[in-house]
């Protein structure tokens, strides 16, 4: 049992319980600020869960929002794999969004694959651009990142999609927003009755372990890994980190563009007028408590997408939706400081006095 | 085992708790959410506080006293009446997201709402698809026709649906502001939707009709929920020369009213009377009376006659109008220019004066005889 136990809670899984701590602690403390504010925090939290897993159409928000996170966050995780922290998953799924809208609207044959493509591929150009920057010009991606998400906000929400892709109003009376329809051949079809799941989250999932496997099973995830423990070294045993950097960035913008395309392709089904994401900044946050790795990123992506699929509700009990944010944040401050749950962590494994001897756990590496 | 079963039964039952009190009444707003001063405040006066009797405040509802509710009526409405509907404390949702209003609006009917108002065109497509999906829930739709899937308008006989003519109400404001302008005046819309346009060619063409020689500077900021993108058009429109801005830009009009107050400059407010906002610089409101749209709906479904289709408003059914002209035009001057509106007012609900709904129309527009 004592071995078990060890075992569970051995070092190498710190990342995974600090993160869990994090997570129970944020919602620990939410519950308290509820309640402080004279809110009834007990029925807050159980509309809470029921906005997030009370039945089928419930499920289906969370898998919604949680499919979109998975990918977010799986594009903030490959960067970081390549030890570049990518703040611009937020442009490149708006990039994304948009190629799936234009694409969607006309009825080829293999609309929704395509549409995806043309949002994987409008994304990795974005992100590629930051790479490239990065390469051959030195510009740090944090700042090329920042400044290329407003570029695409302004030159898409205020030219283009209020512009020339926008969709011809028909009279005084009728106001649309956003471009065109998205032809219901691109849809993502819905899975079941009575719920809004479609095969966004499936394929998000899909996406999510074909990641995993490329990060840990594959040489060219072995060289990624190795760029990001530090480029020089990697380049002084021969393998090609500036290419890695172009790679790793194009492939965390694709991540992103087909969140962007998720949104689009099963919900909206336009570009809509006024597109409120915060998904790609979000999945820093997902990436961060997710520890860097697929499968964390993954679990985390779950956790905020039911956090905010079921914080809506909250407005019954007068919480401002905003709610699920503070949450957020305050789970990712938690997870940024593992050594607040090293002694309960050095308890649970059941050897007090190793806790305080062992090596610092590495952590990630943003 | 057991635990994960005892989990699944109690959000089984954690998901068919409650209904709510009867009468409840449900509100779903946009992403612009609650507190613009504008439009969705004004959707909110109208269930809040002219249908419930409440005040909305930090700590909950409050109930409101007769000579608060009196305050708080809009200026123009204070003279008739409306008194308080006998409905619970409404749920008021507003989307954090665009894919958050079906589920919003699917809430507030799962609640028990007799009726849910959705506010703003954005809702439309929820609209459609819940209101599909629940043909016994009953829904109000501010600001935009029921449309099919091809986009042409339609309607069901759940929803009712009112849309204003916004042009009728914008055009006595280009009136006074070309009546009172030096020679620049200022437009700023929000997103560059065929609706603005509407609120552009009514205000252009009472400039027109005053003041043929004015210049009016159009701009549109592309939001209805940045204020910071109307202070910055409006520190330019200022800086350009206008002296009057008016405003139809959701949100991004309260950054404008700032600008105004920062440039000592006037500004017309719109959708609510904006006067309190900044009361020395708002020279008067263009007011769009979705309160009252809010409040008769949830009046006809207390009294069993509700009914869907389309309803239109404009000057003649008081839908939209002007606040008062504030203190800054002397009391003489302030008494010839109401006299001018009132006889505009009149041809155009008389049906002599057609105000242009679109740019188009407004190429062609030419200025009634005085």
């Amino acid at each position: 049992m004592p071995e078990l136990r060890a075992r569970l809670f051995s070092p190498a899984r710190d990342t995974l319980w600090g993160a869990f701590a994090a997570l129970i602690l944020a919602l620990l403390i939410s519950f308290v600020a509820i309640a402080a504010s004279g809110r009834d925090a007990a029925t807050g939290f159980a509309d809470l869960l029921s906005g997030a897993f009370g039945g089928p159409g419930p499920l289906g928000e969370t898998a919604i929002k949680s499919a979109v996170l998975v990918l977010t966050g799986l594009s903030v995780t490959v960067a970081f794999t390549v030890g570049l922290f990518n703040i611009g998953a937020e442009g490149q799924l708006i990039w994304g969004a948009l190629a799936a809208a234009v694409i969607g609207q006309r009825a080829l044959p293999g609309a929704m694959a395509l549409s995806l493509l043309g949002a994987a591929v409008a994304g990795a150009g974005w992100g590629l651009l930051a790479g490239w920057l990065k390469v051959r010009r030195g510009v740090h991606e944090v700042i090329s990142t920042i400044l290329l998400n407003w570029i695409a906000i302004h030159l898409v929400h205020g030219w283009l999609v209020a512009g020339p892709l926008a969709a011809a109003g028909s009279g005084a009376m009728v106001s649309i927003a956003g471009t065109e329809p998205v032809s219901a051949s691109a849809w993502l079809p819905r899975l079941f009755a009575g719920s809004r799941l479609d095969l966004g989250f499936p394929l998000a999932l899909a996406v999510a372990a074909a990641v995993w496997f490329l990060l840990t099973r594959t040489v060219r995830g072995f060289e990624w890994r190795a760029v990001g423990a530090g480029r020089d070294a990697a380049r002084a045993s021969g393998i090609p980190s500036s290419r890695c950097i172009c790679e790793g960035m194009a492939l965390s913008g694709a991540l992103a563009g087909m969140a962007g395309a998720l949104l689009i392709l099963g919900t909206e089904h336009k570009y809509p007028g006024v597109f409120r994401t915060g998904y790609g900044f979000d999945g820093i946050a997902v990436a961060l408590v997710g520890g860097g790795t697929a499968l964390g990123t993954t679990a985390a992506a779950v956790v905020f997408g039911a956090l905010r699929a079921g914080a809506t509700r909250l407005q019954l009990v007068g919480v401002h939706p905003s709610f699920a944010e503070l949450t957020q944040g305050l789970a990712v401050l938690l997870v940024a400081a593992p050594r607040i749950f090293q002694p309960l962590l050095a308890r649970l494994r059941g050897r007090p006095s190793a806790a305080a001897s062992a090596p610092p756990v590495p952590t990630v590496q943003p | 085992m057991k635990r994960i079963a005892l989990c699944v039964c109690l959000i089984a039952l954690l998901g068919c708790r409650k209904k709510q009190a009867p009468h409840t009444i449900g509100l779903a707003v946009d992403v612009g959410g609650r507190g613009d001063q504008s439009f969705n405040d004004g959707a909110l006066r109208g269930l809040e506080i002219m249908a419930a009797g409440l005040r909305y405040t930090a700590r909950g509802y409050e109930r409101l006293g007769e000579a608060e509710y009196r305050a708080l009526l809009p200026s123009d409405l204070r003279e008739m009446p409306f008194p308080h509907l006998a409905i619970p404390e409404p749920l008021v949702l507003s989307g954090k997201a665009q894919e958050d209003y079906e589920p919003n609006l699917q809430l507030l009917v799962d609640q028990g709402a007799e009726l849910v108002v959705a506010v703003g065109f954005m809702m439309e497509p929820a609209t459609r698809a819940v209101s599909a999906r629940n043909p016994n829930a009953r829904f109000l739709l501010i600001d935009s026709p029921l449309l099919d899937a091809s986009g042409r308008p339609t309607t069901a006989p759940n929803v009712r649906a009112v849309v204003f003519r916004e042009n009728e109400g914008t055009f006595l404001a280009g009136v006074l502001a070309g009546t009172l302008t030096a020679g620049k005046i200022g437009f700023v819309g929000g997103m560059q939707l065929p609706l603005i346009r509407k609120f552009e060619a009514g205000f252009r063409a009472g400039v027109r009709q005053a003041n043929p020689s004015a210049e009016v500077l159009v701009a549109y900021t592309g939001t209805f929920d940045d204020e910071r993108k109307g202070i910055e058009v409006g520190h330019d429109l200022y800086q350009r020369g206008c002296d009057i801005v008016f405003h139809a830009a959701g949100l991004d009009g309260l950054g404008v009213i700032k600008a105004a107050q920062q440039a000592g400059k006037l500004v017309i407010g719109v959708d609510s009377d904006q006067s309190h906002v900044a009361p020395g610089n708002v020279l008067t409101s263009m007011v769009k009376h979705v309160d009252v749209a809010v409040y008769l709906a949830v009046k006809d479904v207390l009294e069993k006659k509700f009914s869907g289709g389309d309803i239109v408003l404009g000057l003649r059914e008081g839908g939209v109008g002007l606040a008062p002209i504030g203190g800054m035009v002397p009391a003489p001057r302030r008494e010839a220019i109401v006299l001018e509106l009132e006889k505009l007012r009149a041809q155009i609900v008389g049906g002599q004066l057609t105000v242009p709904s679109t740019l188009d129309e407004l190429a062609k527009f030419v200025a009634a005889r005085p």
